[in-house]
């Protein structure tokens, strides 16, 4: 028996990577900005921004590498 | 005479699956073969690579003082037109500064970097304003501040010393992050 019940599965596991690669482009996005604020602190002589910056730019990595693993499981 | 052995991105069923192979095909077919998951990992790993980024640059940031600035004399200051100014650089070589003098006694002098992208301002005697021609910014002479445009920061200030009739830089003082329009 062929599995009907296959193509629904599939058409999620097809939603589910497209939504977490949207979610990453996203912060993807984020993260250029947050690479621009860093880059003019640094131009200011502002290391805690720079630091700032840096830190909220890390958990938006950390959460791409997230969906990265939810979507392999 | 058809390849039996190979895949479409040209790896051969009797060859190890070499990593490099595998990303980087170079049969058509094979570079049809990208799929959503591969395309997220790629995602994610440029994700880790801007945070890298980002920790690498506020390390600089860290790491960079402010320049302190010797004293240097600039120029005499009956070299100055009143409403003149002096082009020198301060407190390094390749750190343009201009020096204004506002009135008989009065000089101010700025760095010449405009703090949106680093062109170079010039003086408008008729308006007393500093203006970037690169964006139209422009900083008030008196104060430095940015008076309109797109730079958000004032021009670091140099400090200046009149001693025997010749103008003297003393010090460079960067704006604080606070310190805004």
């Amino acid at each position: 028996m062929n599995g009907d019940g296959a193509r629904p599965v599939r058409r999620r596991e097809r939603t589910v990577s497209s939504a977490v690669a949207v979610y990453i482009i996203v912060l993807l996005g984020l993260q250029i900005f947050l690479l621009t604020v860093a880059l003019d602190a640094l131009l200011s002589y502002n290391p805690g921004m720079a630091w700032v910056s840096a830190l909220f730019s890390v958990l938006l990595a950390t959460g791409s590498a997230f969906f990265y693993r939810y979507l392999r499981r | 005479m058809s390849d039996h052995g190979a895949r479409p991105d040209g790896v051969r069923h009797d060859e190890p699956a070499v990593t490099w192979r595998r990303d980087f095909p170079y049969t058509a077919e094979g570079e049809d073969t990208v799929t959503r998951r591969e395309f997220t990992r790629y995602l994610a790993l440029a994700s880790g690579a801007f945070a890298i980024s980002n920790v690498g640059v506020a390390a600089w940031a860290l790491a960079r003082d402010v320049p302190e600035g010797e004293p240097q004399r600039i120029v005499a200051l009956g070299d100055v037109p009143v409403g003149g100014t002096h082009l020198f650089r301060y407190p390094h070589d390749d750190e343009p500064a201009i020096l204004i003098r506002t009135g008989e006694d009065a000089v101010v002098a700025w760095s010449q970097k405009c703090t949106h992208l680093g062109c170079v301002v010039f003086y408008e005697a008729e308006e007393e304003l500093l203006e970037c021609p690169c964006h139209e910014g422009f900083f008030d002479v008196h104060t430095g501040r940015v008076v309109s445009g797109p730079p958000e920061r004032p021009l670091p200030l140099i400090e200046l010393e009149i001693r025997d009739g010749d103008v003297w830089a003393v010090g460079y003082e960067v704006p604080g992050p606070l310190e805004s329009r």
